[in-house]
């Protein structure tokens, strides 16, 4: 009786999590423009089913937790060998598969609010379901290309997304900006996957000891190139690149705050919950890859120390310029960047389940706060910029005290929130990282940071007065809205107890333990303790610089930017990346653009052109010959065909007489030609 | 003689349920349905249409039983599915007979219609030159009686006249061919004069015999030079009787010449398929065939006439099936047939798209089918179909049936002698018709209605025959194999 409730998903039906989502986008697409109510319920309900299908298989992979259960199958046979993909069912997997489909779902349930007045309703759904099937299909894979596949549909969607309003030229210009930048990281990556398909012959993760993280295959990448480095860190470096470009680390970030002209349920789920952290899952998932040099001793640089350094840059940097931002998007458009660069800190320090960890609570009070965002964002007619909002506390009460929860997650308060739990985990991981202590100051330096930003935020949209018409007409939002948040307010707590120093329980079920060894808290706690103080300072001064005294109108200049103009003017402008790549990069590939317009237009078409003439006077030649020789004798032909035809009805005149005579004569023919030629 | 009256009277059931109903047609006429006459066409076809059905079934499920009545008839598998053709075919032929309104006699004509049928069914069974004959006569003159049987039109009592005379010389070169042959060998059963003609070797005066059957196997066929009857016949008959005549006849009149030509004459085939030519009557029929492709196809180019059109095509087409006679001995007759049947189908279907037509005003000349896209899709629709199955475009049946002759023809001896070079004039003369063919589906498919054109209404049996047909085209020329391995 019992059992029937603990059935689990087996390996082999793995595709149904992302098929659902993708019937739902077909479902979407072939529905007229009319059919809203249909392709907002079949999103949601295949997104329901993924979940409770992706529970099941949670269900399953805890069984046993240390196996990588895998499906392989052939897709076609090339030549002699076959070019195979399969799935793949491990706790990473799984523990990633609940969170998108749970986060997706209560997504999909507050854009049925959020979208209601957008023309484009069921075509926001169809893509949302795309998305989603992609993003499940990429934690399910257990090959590298087919997982690429997955990583560039999801690229597609949040493409698709982005320019959802594509009648915004900002829209249309981020949405091209996130694609090109994006796809920059994925040469990178593509490279290395052409590496590896090269070297390895098969790009399955885990193939019963042939697949490319298991340990024979990774043997085969120890040798040294020519440049110093081991095969291994090269193909790691490469596939990283694209885990730079998808997850905006430093310094390809630049695409990330741009995508928040989407709208805001996209933000929340694509740019801040799923899709860039799915460059730190493939860092998890191919860690084996990444590590695979860490026994090397004469190498001049180790693949994950490159991802710890590029992690400490991005969470400092990300931090920083929040700080200076004033568009309520934005500010956690960076504080995204800065967390993504904690994650791939914790995998460059060596502690992939802490990335992974906080990549999990990451997502849930991420999208709260996003959801809080759009939720204060659609209340107040689309006014972004928090100066010119205010004193939205006592209008929307459960947005204001979600919103809270989610800040204090991600500033890391102590104890109660999970955005705590998840970041010491990195910091202590940071702390015992033996090669260089600058990441664990740079993590340190960022919590203050966070703890500034997030503490300006709250105070300048929800503190002090109304400071124009829009914020003081705001009001709280419907259910459809406010339930989501209220469950994710409720995960962004709770989550942080799966995996405290005391119980990891999380860690140990990823690396494949099933004994959880804990430790109390109290033991090694300096560390713990110097961050709930930066915490404690970062929270005091944000409060003492904005909440103490409320900025009295739009206009007022920032407390911090009169202290320190030049900086924060520097900040504002996002250290001058934009410009900086526009005068270089843009540059030069408008320069070349401009050249193969030349090469084009002057070069090329000529010689089509000189082609196409020489094409025109052969057809013209053989057009006279053809009407002139050919055609004319066809034409006479039938002509006397159709003369022979005239003449011959002509001689069936009607006549019995005739016809009879004919009979006969018919007869007396053929009995003479039959009898001469028995004769011969 | 052994008479087995219960094995004859269990082989012939399908013709007794076509006598019965074709009496069972005129009483009910004649007491009851006389005196309704809205419903008389209904009563006629449908009580003509219940025969047929139950004369089919009964065709159908007899079974290859072998010889029947002392070898008065054969039940091979041959005759099984021609007899179970033809009536299905004179069943299409007879669902066109409501659009026909002004046939003042339905009755009369159903009854006549399925005596004719009757005869159809005797012709594919026959093993005897007298049960032949016979079968033969009682199909013929019913029909023509149903080529005249429009009494309101003088082209239809020429069309009825004309087929007579032209019959009846037709059965007297037969009949005396057919004494020729009692005489020579002392029989008639079909199998046991093949045996005594092996045995004689040719003679001049088999030779005679020879060529006056084949004079009445081409005006059964419509081959030239005896194929003159056929532009009239097909102009002025009733379409029901015109469809009937273009195929349950000319299936019939096939299978009953093949059996009489191969099991019976076979030792005086003669051969064409390599030089030099030896004498029998394979040169004579390729002859025949060789005359009839020519004049069928070059004499349909300059017709304005749509009727005359499908005779001459009908022409050509006895052309190509005669080369499938010359090959069917050593082949079989499977490809024979599926031409045959199919070629009758689409006959059906095109004089059935007329007949339709014709319920809203005469339709003889190519112009009157302009148009016919806008006044009723669906004729158009069909007629598509069975042109280009005539024209021979695959997948249609057509095209098959015309593969499937042409290579058993080249199995006899490929390019080598005049067989094969008969072939290459036939695909060669194929691209001739489908420009007259194009020329039908030009005014149907492009030209614009005439002002005056209004839409068809066509009855519901035209619709579901005219469907059937067309169906059956599409689905047989998509599976050839489902005739082709009934032999």
């Amino acid at each position: 009786m019992f059992r029937v409730f603990l059935m689990s998903l087996s390996v082999q039906n793995l595709w149904l999590i992302p098929a659902l989502p993708l019937a739902a986008a077909a479902i979407g697409a072939l529905t007229p423009r009319t059919g809203r109510a249909l392709a907002a319920g079949a999103a949601i309900t295949a997104m329901a089913g993924a979940f409770i299908l992706s529970c099941l298989a949670l269900v399953g992979a805890l069984a046993e937790p240390a196996a990588h259960q895998v499906f392989n199958f052939a897709w076609f046979d090339l030549g002699h060998g076959a070019l195979r993909l399969g799935l793949l069912l491990d706790p990473l997997t799984a523990f990633m598969g609940v969170m998108v489909t749970f986060v997706s779902l209560l997504i999909f349930i507050f854009s049925t609010g959020y979208m209601k007045d957008d023309a484009n309703y069921k075509q926001f759904f169809c893509f949302l379901s795309l998305f989603a099937s992609a993003m499940l299909g990429l934690l399910v894979a257990n090959s590298l290309l087919l997982l690429f596949v997955c990583w560039e549909l999801v690229g597609l969607a949040s493409y698709l997304l982005i320019g959802f309003w594509f009648h915004k030229p900002a829209a249309a210009a981020a949405a091209k900006k996130a694609f090109i930048t994006t796809r920059i990281g994925d040469l990178g990556f593509l490279l290395g996957i052409l590496w590896l398909q090269d070297t390895q012959g098969t790009l399955l993760f885990y193939d019963g000891g042939h697949g490319i993280l298991e340990s024979a295959a990774l043997a085969n990448l120890a040798h040294l190139l020519p440049c110093g480095l081991a095969a291994s860190t090269a193909i790691g470096l490469l596939i990283f690149c694209g885990a730079i470009g998808k997850s905006g680390q430093f310094p390809l970030h630049v695409w990330l705050p741009d995508a928040m002209e989407g709208p805001t349920p996209v933000s929340a789920l694509i740019h801040a919950a799923t899709m860039v952290a799915a460059g730190v899952f493939l860092m998890a998932r191919v860690y084996p890859l990444m590590a695979a040099d860490q026994g090397l001793a004469n190498v001049p640089v180790h693949a994950l120390t490159v991802v710890a350094c590029i992690g400490a840059i991005t969470a400092l940097m990300g931090a920083l310029i929040a700080v200076a931002q004033n568009d309520i998007k934005r500010i956690l458009a960076f504080s995204t960047v800065s967390q993504l660069g904690y994650m791939m800190l914790a995998i460059g320090v060596g502690s992939w389940t802490a990335a992974i960890f906080h990549l999990l609570t990451h997502a849930f009070f991420k999208a709260l706060l996003f959801l809080g965002a759009g939720s204060v964002i659609h209340a107040a007619h689309h006014e972004q910029d928090i100066r010119r909002l205010g004193g939205l506390r006592p209008k929307m009460k459960v947005t204001f005290a979600t919103f809270a929860i989610g800040m204090m997650a991600l500033a890391g308060v102590p104890f109660l929130f999970s955005g705590f739990w998840s970041k010491e985990a990195i910091l202590h991981a940071a702390h015992e990282w033996n090669v260089s202590s600058l990441p664990l100051y740079a993590g340190l330096a960022a919590v203050v940071l966070t703890a500034l930003y997030m503490t300006r935020l709250v105070a300048e949209v929800f503190f002090g007065a109304a400071r124009t018409a829009e914020a003081d007409h705001a009001h709280e939002n419907s259910p459809a809205m406010t339930m989501p948040l209220v469950l994710l307010a409720l995960c962004a707590v709770l989550l942080g107890f799966l995996g405290t120093p005391a119980f990891p329980w999380l860690q140990a079920r990823l690396l494949g333990d099933s004994e959880v060894h804990g430790h109390s808290l109290l033991e090694g706690s300096g560390l713990m303790r110097v961050s709930i103080v930066l915490v404690a300072l970062g929270l005091g001064a944000g409060w003492a610089l904005y909440g103490r005294r409320p900025r009295a109108r739009a206009e007022s200049p920032d407390p911090l930017a009169a202290r320190a103009p030049r900086l924060i003017a520097a900040l504002a402008s996002r250290l001058g990346f934009d410009e900086l790549y526009a005068a270089t990069v843009g540059r030069l590939s408008s320069g070349f653009a401009t050249f193969c317009a030349f090469l084009e237009i002057y070069v090329w078409d000529g010689a089509v052109r000189f082609l196409a003439g020489l094409g025109e006077l052969s057809g013209l030649v053989s057009r006279e010959n053809d009407e002139q020789g050919f055609n004319a004798g066809f034409n006479s032909a039938s002509e006397s065909l159709r003369k022979t035809s005239t003449a011959y009805s002509k001689a069936q005149s009607g006549d019995a007489h005739g016809y009879l005579r004919t009979l006969a004569l018919g007869f007396v023919l053929l009995l003479i030609i039959v009898i001469l030629g028995g004769a011969r | 003689m052994n008479a087995d009256y219960a094995g004859l009277f269990q082989a012939l059931r399908p013709e007794a349920y076509l006598v019965i109903g074709a009496l069972v047609v005129l009483i009910v006429d004649m007491i009851w349905a006389r005196h309704r006459p809205a419903n008389r066409h209904h009563v006629a076809l449908a009580l003509g249409l219940i025969s047929l059905l139950m004369a089919g079934y009964a065709a159908a499920t007899s079974g290859a039983s072998g010889a029947i009545y002392d070898g008065m008839f054969q039940l091979d598998p041959l005759s099984v599915a021609t007899r179970t053709g033809v009536i299905l075919l004179a069943a299409l032929a007879l669902a066109l007979l409501p659009d026909a309104a002004r046939l003042r006699h339905p009755a009369e004509f159903t009854a006549i219609l399925l005596f004719a049928t009757t005869g159809f069914t005797l012709m594919a069974a026959a093993n005897n030159l007298l049960v032949a004959f016979l079968a033969l006569e009682l199909a013929s003159l019913s029909l023509y009686v149903l080529a005249g049987f429009d009494k309101a039109s003088p082209e239809s009592a020429e069309a009825g006249l004309k087929y007579f005379l032209f019959g009846g010389m037709a059965a007297a070169f037969l009949l005396f061919g057919f004494s020729l042959l009692y005489g020579l060998t002392g029989t008639l059963r079909l199998d046991l004069i093949g045996q005594q003609l092996a045995q004689q070797g040719p003679t001049p005066l088999l030779i005679v015999a020879l060529v006056m059957v084949l004079v009445g196997f081409g005006f059964k066929a419509a081959a030239a030079p005896f194929h003159l009857w056929a532009p009239d016949v097909y102009q002025g008959a009733p379409a029901p009787a015109a469809a009937l005549i273009a195929s349950a006849s000319k299936l019939a009149g096939l299978v009953l010449f093949t059996r009489l030509l191969w099991p019976g004459l076979g030792s005086a085939v003669g051969t064409i398929a390599h030089l030099p030519v030896t004498v029998g009557w394979a040169p004579v029929v390729a002859l025949i065939s060789g005359a009839s492709l020519l004049l069928g196809n070059i004499g349909a180019l300059a017709q304005s006439n749509v009727r005359r059109l499908l005779a001459y095509s009908a022409i050509s087409h006895a052309g190509a099936l005669l080369l499938g006679v010359i090959a069917a001995g050593r082949t079989g007759v499977g490809p024979l047939f599926y031409y045959a049947a199919t070629y009758g189908l689409t006959t059906v279907g095109a004089f059935g798209v007329i007949g339709a037509l014709e319920s809203a005003g005469r339709v003889q000349q190519l112009t009157d089918l302009a148009g016919l896209h806008k006044r009723s899709p669906l004729l158009a629709g069909c007629l598509a179909v069975f042109v280009l199955s005539l024209a021979g475009i695959p997948p249609l049946a057509g095209f098959f049936g015309k593969f499937a002759v042409f290579a058993s023809v080249l199995q006899l001896g490929g390019l080598a002698g005049p067989a094969g070079w008969l072939v290459i004039c036939a695909i060669a003369l194929s691209a001739v018709a489908l420009y007259y063919y194009l020329l039908i589906l030009k005014q149907a498919l492009v030209a614009a209605p005439a002002d005056n054109a209004a839409p068809v209404r066509v009855s519901l049996s035209a619709t579901i025959a005219l469907l059937i047909a067309a169906g059956l085209i599409v689905a047989l020329g998509l599976w050839p194999s489902a005739v082709l391995e009934l032999f």
